[in-house]
Order: structure tokens, then C-alpha cells, then sequence
């Protein structure tokens, strides 16, 4: 369908086009829509046009653009915002110092602490270096401009089976160059700026195999007198821009994050990808930090999705103003662009700071002396419009109020929970050692040290807990990382994550809350106590029911139980549309909880430490097993996805926190994939020591993976006291020793050698990543 | 006790500043993190600082212009071309200077390093290649000073002892030129330049991932003739207390890191 007759060249000597909506008809705005990218239903374009037509006149191309940035599903949360505000928003227990685009929680008297995860799948879709590497430097900004400095990285990272051998979702690339793309893309990104990455997660499952998921979250401190709003202090402020400069890299990336990948993609919208710059972005850091502590800015923001569309917006709005912006004087890495573009590109390793006019000299000297770029581009006014021109004439005026209150959908949502309609399909299991060096070398149980040993994860010099936990160069896996955020003082943050896409696929709600469980029994297992989360929900195409569903039902779980916890969630993500022509990916809710470490000295890590000390299990194994390591790797169906009663996990850890304090505790490790079983490998792996356990149950309740259960290890002389400290269901499993895993059960005995377990878990990643 | 004044160099990309800036202030001493354009002149004048002035130099780790050319060949150039004679002068001095990770490739760049012929060498003699594995390797290393004589960063650490500094690097293998290989690494050594090699738990001098990185003779650290400027790819920094320590849940525990006494070591020096 041609639309020339409703594109208006203006005379200007720059590309400037007036768009004649008022005569579109509804056929014709559905095709300016695509057309141009915008990423817009026909409702919302009536909804544009409807306001131009009452302003008496055409928007711009500028004007159009922008406001398709700031509808975007991806800006404006449109069909997750209803939701989230029922279950999430809002729980607060008076330590929230910040809901910015960072949450900011409080440290201690004088330090808050700074969480952000967020999602950067559909780049990584198409270019898996530059999407992860992105995504890390925009999760860093998001800290950054809360005044805080970034001290850690985390980024669960999920993708098709590495041994895929079929037929790919047109369009996709194979999982094993998505995993190198992305592991390089951070490596190369969080390396170079000198931020560790120190927890993490890597997943596999076919329903990845179109559509990664790149998650990547940032944490941060910040003095409190430093914290800044992401807003302009008030009239008369100026408006600076520092760092990159602005190209066409990254254009349309929030309106392609908001639609579902095809096989087009690669072609439409790889130049949606932004282009990362850590050496940049390293400075940019320093000069942010230094302007705001020497109390430079009043105000700092990132230029993440929509670019300077929604910054200068979103800033001027939050401080009650408006602003004027000459489009023509921000830096650009080539010429040529029009004003549209410059105003929505997504260029990266940008900031904007909004100060007074006695400062800038001094901001924009420093500057210099880190050699980053800063620009005055514009200035604040009264008032609630945004207004740009280029080279004098006026090219954009948009009311700030219809710019920001983007559509709001309640969208139909059928809710369906699997595992109580399919019926359960046990697997036949072969012998216990088998099934259990099996699962050891299962790609989602598997050491992940080929992937940690290539991030600095000790840069700062503060990571007391780290990946790998246990003897030098022979450790196990770590429940949680724990890091010393201040070099005077010995309280830590704990950070671990939980996510099981599986349990959410066979039962959204029990999963959602099984996610929350687990970061917080994996804080619990380091010694911290947790205090608050941050999410990244990435679900499925929010216009079919069933996907919203999914989303609302995982939504509630999680925030059922951290409001039962009363523990806030201060930040978020929402990435919906990830789906292929194939189908969706597992409602993946991933998150990251934080907890606080009174004393770093005193955590506990999971590597068993001494032969004869004995070995617990705290808490209730039950017949659950949907969505289990164990029936995925034997193809069992259906099953019951481990519940979590709040009450019992709230109990479990407040006395496990006391027995740890008490010091009665000499390593413990959370149960979670593969089930008790495996945890109790995992340990002996970490200390190179064998261990015999009894149980009277069959063999494969140890693969049952119920929730809040950790195993411990305590010291024979204090096991009295140990047990005196728990109301909790508690079961003597065995005790260290040996140079094997020996597990005794009614009918049968079993003998694993150290050897074999290391060689297996060890051995299965390096393996198929050759 | 005489006021001592550490300088901690850094430019973009320098990314270890804060970590070595609170070794230093661990041992008690008040550092300066100081960006190269502040010795250089180009900033606002009251940030202006004179080399001269400062006891110590650090040059710590990360990624100096993001190491784009080679592993810090760009900060060594910048440095060269206007400071030369500052740097020399603060060498000959007798100060003591010290590179960690991606200052102890600087330092080589630089020809201060093994500088077997005068304080500093027109074009660098040596190398920090990448890794055998081809990898970026973050892992604990342990290391046994070999020192025979005294020297600024090891009157704390006993000749024959192992200690704990836990490496993260992707080019950190020390080489020579092909033929003069075995001719370099003897004069190396005759000259007692050589201050720390990997070794494993045993105290044996050992393969990866012991060594990270196939590096010559087992080499992580090397000091000038003079023994007043010291190189080193594992960084003490980051092991100042014993609970960033790898494995400090299993062992005895005491406060100090093993990190602390190279800093402490040069402080005294300086006193």
C-alpha cells in the first residue's frame, strides 16, 4: 500500500517529514505502523491521531517516533503493568531507599545497596556478542545513575539443548554459537570496565533454541547522601550529555524487543543492535561517580531504550518540568542522521546529568580530563512540554502527560496449569550410580567453570564467597556469591538466583514461588539472611491468553510469598514475546535476591570440610517430582511441582540463620536440581572427601527436588545443639568420609568413586563446547 | 616516621585503582589514585601533580585503553612520550615502583622491565603472551618468592615461602625472543631478577592451571636489576584479609591476607 500522498517533505535544509494522520484511514495507519517500525496497534495510532487532530495539526516524524518508543511495550509495560501492581509493586518494610531505574535498598547507616536485573534476549538473538555485551552495559547504567558505583555482575543465561542436532527455528543460530557469542560478550565487556561477574546460571532446554535468553543484573553501593533521583532538579538546570556518541547503531530496539522473532529479524533488525564500548563506558563510570560525590548534578539518568526520546522526557517529567533541547548539538559518530533518528537511537555507553548552571564548567572540565565527551544540549523550563530544534527550527513538541501515560491493557489471560491435567508418567530409571553420574554430567547440573574461570570475578578485591567454593582449582558450585562492598567494614551482600522454568511450565504459580525459595534458601546456605529481590520476567507473546496466564500466575507466586517474607522488590524487568514461530519459551521468572551478611567471616560455603563430621538434611522430601532434573532426563511426564508452604520457609530460615550464627554449621549446600543426591555430590566435590548416606526411603526420593531443604555438615561434639535449634523436620543422612559417595537404601547399596563424580560433572561442559 | 605518598596511576580502562589504592592505605600509608593527565598537566590546574613528589608509583591492573593494540602498549606509549625523564628519574631514585596484572605489562612496554641494561630500554625486551589455554584464566595461583638477595617488596616475604595471589588474565605469559630465549632467562636469573613462580600445593614448581598461563621458567614476577621495580601478573590486592581468600573456609583462620606484605614490604622501604 503506498502512503505518499500522507508524508509532507518540509522545506527545511535536513530531513523533516509531516505525517497527515487525520486523513490515514484504519488500514493505512496499521501500515504506517509497520511501515515505520513503530511497533503500534491500530487503537493505539487512532489514539495519536486523535491527539494531533485535536492540536489542529501533523506530527512530525520525530514526534511519531517518539512516541512509539514511549509506548513500547518494553518503556511503558503495557500488558504487565495491571499485573505487577496487583502481586509485586508496593510491598515495603521501610528499608526501600529508591524505586528508580536501579531499586536502592538500605546497607547500614550510611550505605544503600543498588539491584537491577534486566533482559537483553532479542539482541542476543541475532548478534549474541554485541546482545550480551550491551545488555551488561546497560544493567550497569541503570545502577550507575542512581549515584551508586557497580560492584557485581550476575547473568543467568539460557539456551537450546548444546547437542541440538535438528532442525532449527528459521532464522535462529545454533545454541553452541549463541553460548560462545555470549560468554565472550560478557567476558569482554564486564573484563574490561572491572566489574566481577560472580554469580550466574546456565539453562538448557529446547524451548530456548529460537529465542535465548540473556539475563544480566548489577549491584551496586551507593552512600546515601550520594543517591540521586533520576530527575532534573528543577528549572534553569542544564541538560548534559556524556559519553558515546550518537549513530544509527540501535535504532527500533525497544519497538523489536516488543514483537516476537521471525526469520526476518536477522535482516530487519540488526540494526537494532547496539554496539557495546567498554573503554568508554570504564571512564564514564569514574567522571559519573566523581561530578555526583563532589555534589556537581542534581540529577543523572541512563539512555537505555528510546534513547534522548524517553531520557529527557522521563527526567523533566519526574522533576515537574519541561524541557527545550537543540537536537543539532548532540555529538554524532557519523553525519547525516536525521532528527528522529539522533532522538531515538540507542547508542550506547551514554548518560545524561542535569545541573546548575555555577557547575558545568567544573563537570565538563572533568570531563575532559577522563577524555569522555559532555555536551550541553539542552535546559530546563517551566512547564510540561518537551521541545527540540534543529538548527533553530522547531521539529518536536509533545506534551509530556500524553508522551508518558502510555496505554495500560488489562489483555485477556486463560490460566492452565499442566501438571494438573497431564498425567504423570513415571521413567524407568536405571541403577542409582548411573542415574546420579548422569545428572552429574547433565549440561543444566554440570560444573559451570569453563564459563566463571573466563569472568574476572574477584576484581575490587571484594568476593569473599565466589563461584567456585572449596579446595584450590578443585572446587564445587557456591549456593550464593557473597561480596564485601566497603574495604573498612566487614558486612557483605549475599546474592544468589532462583529461577526453575520447568516447574513454571507445569505449574506457573508453584514455580514462581519456587523461584523466590530458592534465592532464598541459597542465601540462607552462605550465612546471609535474604532482604530484598529484583526480577526479569521473561514470558511468551502477552496477546494469546494462555502465555499472560502464565505470566499472571507466576507473578502471583512470587509475590504471594515475598510479601509473606515481607521482602520488597524495588526493581524489575518485564520481556515478553519471546517466541518463535515454534512456540514460547518456558515462563522463565529469573531472580535475584540479595541478602545481607552481617559478617563476612563468619559465611559458610558448601565444600564438606572434615571426615567423620556428620551430615543433615533439614527439611521435608516429598513425592514431587514434575519438572525434576530426573523425569526430564528420562522422559517421565506430568508429575507434582514442589509447593512451598510460606510459613515453613519462613520458619526454616530464621533457624537455620540462628544455628549458623550459633556456629554450629560447617558447610551446607541448598537442595535443588537433582535433588539430595547431587547436593550431597556437589559437597564432596568441593572438599575432595567422600561421604556415606542411609535413607529409608527408595533410591530415587534422594532425586526428588521439594523445596526448602538444605544439607549440612556438623561437627559430632555439637550435634545436640544443632538439633535443639530446630523445629524444623531434620534427618541424619550419614557422614564424611572415604574417597566415594556411598548411599545405602532399603533394597539397595551404591558406590560412586570421587573420581568418576569430578570427571563427569566436571568434564560434561568443556565437553560439548569443544 | 617520615609521611610516605603513593601515586596509583591510571587512565581509562585502569580498572584494580580502587583495590590497590586500599592496599596501601591497609599498611597505613595515604594513597593518591592520579589520572596520567594530572602528571602530564592536561587538566584543571588544581589537579595538577608533579611525579617527583610521590614515594611509590603503582601502576595497577585492567585493561588500559582496553588493550586494543597490545596489552598496555598504549599507556606505556603515552607515558613515554610525556614523562620519560620524570619516570626514569623517580627509578633511579631508587623509589620503588610496582605493576600488578596490567601494570606489569606497562612496565615491560615500557622497558623498565627486565631492563637487564640500564634503567630503561628503548624498545621492550620481553613479552606477556597470551595464555596456552587461549583463555581469559581467573584462578587462584599460588607462588613461591625465589629472590636470593633483598629486595623493596620482599623484606616480608621469606625467600622459599608460598603465597596466595589469585590471577585474572588473558596474556600473562612472560617470553623472550625466540633465539635469545634461553640466553635472557639465564641472565635473568644470574642477575636475581626473578621474584615469584607458580607453583602448586605441594611447593612444586607445576603445569596448568597452577601456572594459568605456560609462562617461561614458571615466571609471575620480576624485578629490575635494582630491584626497586617489580612486575608481577597475580594480584596481591586483592588478598588483603583472609576472607577473599579461596579456600579460607577450610583453613586456620588469621586476619591478615597474603597480599598485605608486598605492600608492606615497600613502605618500609621508603620510611
Amino acid at each position: 500500500m503506498a502512503l505518499d500522498h500522507l508524508f509532507f517533505k518540509r522545506d527545511v535544509p535536513f530531513p523533516l517529514v509531516d505525517i497527515d494522520l487525520a486523513k490515514a484511514t484504519d488500514a493505512e495507519l496499521k501500515v504506517l505502523s509497520k511501515d515505520m517500525g513503530l511497533s503500534l496497534s491500530l487503537d493505539e495510532m487512532r489514539r495519536i491521531r486523535d491527539h494531533f487532530v485535536s492540536l489542529k495539526r501533523r506530527p512530525t516524524d520525530v514526534e511519531l517516533e517518539s512516541i512509539a518508543q514511549a509506548w513500547s511495550e518494553h518503556c511503558c509495560y503495557k500488558s504487565s503493568k495491571v499485573i505487577l501492581r496487583e502481586h509485586i509493586f508496593g510491598i515495603d518494610n521501610g528499608k526501600v531507599l529508591s524505586r528508580g531505574d536501579a531499586g536502592v535498598m538500605e546497607f547500614d547507616d550510611e550505605y544503600g545497596y543498588a539491584l537491577r536485573i534486566e533482559s537483553h534476549n532479542h539482541p542476543s538473538a541475532i548478534e549474541p556478542y554485541g546482545g550480551a555485551a550491551t545488555g551488561i552495559g546497560g544493567i550497569v547504567r541503570d545502577v550507575l545513575c542512581m549515584g551508586a558505583q557497580p560492584i557485581a555482575l550476575v547473568d543467568p543465561l539460557f539456551f537450546g539443548p548444546l547437542d541440538h542436532k535438528g532442525e532449527l527455528p528459521a532464522g535462529a543460530k545454533t545454541p553452541k554459537y549463541l553460548v560462545s557469542g555470549v560468554v565472550a560478550g560478557i567476558r569482554d565487556y564486564g573484563n574490561r570496565i572491572g566489574i566481577p561477574t560472580v554469580c550466574g546460571g546456565l539453562y538448557f532446554d529446547e524451548s530456548y533454541l529460537g529465542n535465548c535468553l540473556v539475563n544480566v543484573g548489577c549491584v551496586g553501593i551507593v552512600k546515601k547522601k550520594d543517591l540521586r533521583n533520576n530527575a532534573v532538579g528543577g528549572v534553569g538546570d542544564y541538560l548534559i550529555l556524556c559519553g558515546g556518541r550518537t549513530g544509527r547503531d540501535g535504532i527500533h530496539g525497544v519497538t523489536f524487543a516488543s514483537a516476537e522473532l521471525s526469520s526476518k529479524s536477522e535482516d530487519e533488525s540488526r540494526g537494532a543492535v547496539q554496539l557495546g564500548d567498554p573503554i568508554t563506558k570504564e571512564p564514564l563510570i569514574h567522571a559519573c561517580l566523581e561530578v555526583n560525590s563532589l555534589g556537581l548534578i542534581n540529577g543523572m539518568k541512563d539512555l537505555g531504550g528510546g534513547g534522548l526520546s524517553c531520557v529527557v522526557g522521563e527526567m523533566a517529567l519526574s522533576g515537574g518540568c519541561g524541557a527545550e533541547v537543540d537536537l543539532d548539538k548532540v555529538p554524532l559518530k557519523e553525519s547525516g542522521l536525521a532528527p528522529w533518528e539522533v532522538w531515538v537511537s540507542e547508542s550506547q555507553e551514554r548518560m545524561m546529568l542535569a545541573a546548575s548552571e555555577k557547575n558545568v564548567k567544573r563537570i565538563l572540565d572533568l570531563f575532559a580530563m577522563w577524555d569522555v565527551d559532555a555536551t550541553v544540549i539542552g535546559k530546563v523550563v517551566p512547564g510540561k512540554h518537551v521541545t527540540l530544534r534543529w538548527q533553530g527550527v522547531q521539529v518536536f513538541q509533545v506534551d509530556l502527560d500524553f508522551l508518558t501515560k502510555g496505554p495500560e491493557y488489562c489483555r485477556p489471560c486463560k490460566i492452565e496449569t499442566p501438571s494438573k491435567t497431564i498425567k504423570e508418567v513415571r521413567p524407568l530409571l536405571p541403577d542409582t550410580k548411573t542415574v546420579l553420574l548422569d545428572l552429574l554430567a547433565d549440561p543444566n547440573i554440570a560444573s559451570k567453570e569453563w564459563v566463571f574461570r573466563m569472568y574476572d570475578h574477584e576484581v575490587r578485591g571484594g568476593t569473599v564467597v565466589k563461584p567456585a567454593s572449596g579446595m584450590m582449582n578443585l572446587g564445587g558450585p557456591s549456593d550464593a556469591t557473597v561480596i564485601k562492598p566497603l574495604p573498612d567494614r566487614e558486612r557483605g551482600l549475599a546474592l544468589a538466583l532462583g529461577v526453575n522454568p520447568w516447574f513454571c511450565g507445569l505449574d506457573a504459580y508453584r514455580g514462581g514461588m519456587a523461584s523466590i525459595d530458592e534465592a532464598c534458601r541459597n542465601i540462607i546456605a552462605v550465612g546471609g539472611y535474604p532482604d530484598s529481590f529484583t526480577d526479569c520476567l521473561n514470558f511468551g507473546n502477552p496477546e494469546k491468553p494462555e502465555r499472560l496466564g502464565e505470566l499472571k500466575q507466576a507473578v502471583a507466586g512470587m509475590g504471594d510469598l515475598a510479601r509473606f517474607l515481607n521482602l520488597p522488590v524495588p526493581s524489575g524487568n518485564v520481556s515478553l514475546y519471546n517466541e518463535t514461530a515454534k512456540g514460547s519459551v518456558l515462563p522463565t521468572p529469573t531472580v535475584l535476591g540479595l541478602g545481607i551478611v552481617e559478617d563476612v567471616r563468619r559465611c559458610i560455603t558448601t565444600d564438606l570440610k572434615k571426615e567423620g563430621n556428620l551430615l543433615f538434611l533439614v527439611g521435608e522430601t516429598k513425592e514431587e517430582f514434575g519438572g525434576s532434573a530426573v523425569y526430564r532426563r528420562y522422559g517421565a511426564k506430568g508429575g507434582v511441582v514442589p509447593e512451598v508452604i510460606p510459613e515453613r520457609l519462613k520458619r526454616s530460615m530464621d533457624e537455620m540463620h540462628a544455628a549458623m550464627k550459633k556456629g554450629l554449621i560447617r558447610s551446607c549446600h541448598d537442595v535443588s536440581d537433582g535433588g539430595i543426591a547431587i547436593a550431597v555430590a556437589e559437597m564432596c566435590l568441593g572438599g575432595d572427601i567422600g561421604a556415606e548416606i542411609k535413607t529409608n526411603y527408595e533410591s530415587w526420593y534422594l532425586f526428588s527436588e521439594s523445596n526448602t531443604r538444605w544439607i549440612v555438615e556438623v561437627e559430632p561434639s555439637k550435634e545436640k545443639e544443632f538439633l535443639g535449634c530446630l523445629t524444623i523436620p531434620v534427618t541424619k543422612l550419614g557422614k564424611i568420609g572415604g574417597r566415594s559417595l556411598r548411599i545405602k537404601t532399603e533394597v539397595d547399596r551404591t558406590r560412586i568413586p570421587l573420581k568418576e563424580m569430578r570427571k563427569a560433572w566436571s568434564g560434561a561442559l568443556p565437553k560439548l563446547m569443544g | 616516621m617520615k609521611h610516605v605518598k603513593v601515586c596509583v596511576l591510571r587512565i581509562e580502562g585502569t580498572n584494580c585503582e580502587d583495590e590497590a589504592a586500599t592496599a596501601f592505605a591497609s599498611v597505613g600509608v595515604s594513597p593518591e589514585k592520579v589520572h596520567l593527565k594530572q602528571l602530564l598537566g592536561q587538566c584543571p590546574s588544581d589537579l595538577k601533580r608533579d611525579l617527583g613528589s610521590y614515594d611509590i608509583l603503582m601502576l595497577p591492573g585492567g585493561f588500559s585503553a582496553g588493550d586494543y593494540v597490545r596489552a598496555g602498549a598504549i599507556f606505556a606509549a603515552r607515558m613515554k612520550s610525556g614523562l620519560k625523564k620524570d619516570i626514569v628519574r623517580f627509578v633511579e631514585d631508587g623509589k620503588p615502583v610496582i605493576g600488578v596484572c596490567n601494570g606489569f605489562q606497562i612496565l615491560v612496554e615500557l622497558g623498565l622491565l627486565p631492563a637487564m641494561d640500564g634503567t630503561m630500554s628503548e624498545a621492550p625486551e620481553a613479552a606477556l603472551y597470551t595464555n596456552d589455554s587461549g583463555r581469559f584464566e581467573c584462578r587462584p595461583t599460588l607462588l613461591k618468592q625465589e629472590k636470593r638477595g633483598k629486595s623493596v617488596f620482599t623484606s616480608q616475604i621469606p625467600k622459599g615461602s608460598v603465597v596466595m595471589y589469585p590471577s585474572a588474565h588473558a596474556e600473562g605469559k612472560l617470553m623472550f625472543p625466540r633465539a635469545q630465549q634461553k640466553k635472557m632467562l639465564e641472565r635473568l636469573l644470574e642477575n636475581d631478577q626473578v621474584v615469584f613462580r607458580y607453583v602448586d600445593p605441594d611447593g612444586e614448581h607445576a603445569g596448568y592451571p597452577w601456572c594459568p598461563n605456560g609462562s617461561l621458567h614458571n615466571i609471575a614476577g620480576i624485578c629490575n636489576p635494582a630491584g626497586n621495580v617489580l612486575g608481577m601478573m597475580p594480584h596481591p590486592e586483592r588478598v588483603l584479609k583472609r576472607e577473599t581468600h579461596p579456600d579460607w573456609t577450610r583453613v586456620k583462620w588469621k586476619e591478615d591476607g597474603d597480599g598485605l606484605s608486598i605492600f608492606r614490604s615497600a613502605v618500609q622501604s621508603v620510611r
